[in-house]
């Protein structure tokens, strides 16, 4: 695999985690809770993540979070977007690499969800300095709970499936 | 699905419902209330609930946008807001001390606080 071979792949991967940030901010959530998402890009990071690195994860988490402020036009929730995404990244990266063996992907992923919604609430309690905005975490991280297991249970079959087609891919080049 | 992923669910289950109950009781309290409408973390607004403000509303216009606050029978609610996603207006009323309702895009909180004895709080009657 050569540079523009991942150049290529990682902007794919960015808009499709793009496509999926779109989709989902269409679907109505029951559940009338700030910060509460679905995260299905969380999805195209964790893939990255076990396919291509740290490295490629966290870029494509950061342009992620650039490109959907350009899409949307909406600057403020930027802050709390790309704080989560960082932190988030970060985290799956940490259990990913060095807790394998302990957690599944499904583990990975929820660890993810929970990071991102923590960084979030840190950076909204932080703009608005109150502290009575942590009083939503603990909601916060259940919802997290169960996206972040179907995001891990779908990650898991990508993961067995991508492997397999890049492979085959990058040795005709 | 491993076993530690079983018992991170659980650790997560146990410490959001922690969680929680820390927060109830922090705002567990029979005092007299007010609300607090805070825009970018400085208060604007304080009222207590009065019968005399049921049904009216209070527009809050900033430079971070533009929400339109309805007071009714001991308990608050945004009825109308500019941002995206609606949340602070599908969060419906607010009663007890400690509920807050957030409009993150236009850092708009408003809170229920209990009243200390040494406070003033302005009524607003219009």
């Amino acid at each position: 695999m050569n540079k523009l071979h991942k150049i290529v792949f990682v902007s794919i991967l960015v808009s499709i985690g793009l496509g999926l940030s779109v989709l989902e901010s269409s679907i109505p959530l029951p559940i009338a809770m700030p910060g509460a998402r679905l995260g299905l890009s969380n999805m195209v990071v964790l893939v990255t993540i076990v396919v291509f690195g740290f490295k490629d994860g966290l870029k494509v988490s950061a342009l992620k979070s650039i490109v959907l402020m350009l899409v949307t036009g909406s600057v403020s929730s930027f802050m709390y977007s790309i704080s989560g995404a960082i932190l988030s990244c970060i985290m799956m990266y940490i259990a990913y690499k060095y807790m394998s063996k302990i957690f599944s992907l499904i583990g990975v992923s929820i660890i993810g969800a929970v990071a991102h919604n923590f960084a979030q609430v840190s950076v909204a309690s932080l703009v608005m300095k109150n502290l009575r905005i942590y009083s939503y975490l603990p909601f916060l991280m259940l919802i997290g709970l169960f996206t972040g297991y179907f995001v891990g249970l779908a990650s898991i079959y990508i993961v067995k499936n991508l492997k397999k087609n890049i492979s085959a891919v990058f040795e005709r080049f | 699905m491993t076993k530690g992923d079983k018992l991170l669910i659980v650790f997560i289950v146990l410490i959001s419902f922690s969680l929680m109950g820390y927060f109830k009781m922090q705002a567990f309290s029979d005092d007299d209330k007010y609300v607090s409408i805070q825009v970018n973390g400085e208060e604007i607004k304080r009222f207590i609930f009065d019968s005399k403000l049921i049904g009216q509303t209070i527009p809050i216009e900033t430079k971070y946008g533009y929400n339109l606050i309805e007071i009714g029978d001991e308990k608050v609610r945004v009825i109308e807001a500019d941002c995206p996603d609606k949340i602070d207006v599908k969060q419906g009323y607010i009663s007890n001390i400690g509920e807050t309702i957030v409009c993150l895009p236009n850092r708009l909180i408003i809170e229920i606080k209990g009243i200390d004895s040494n406070m003033e709080v302005d009524i607003i009657v219009r």
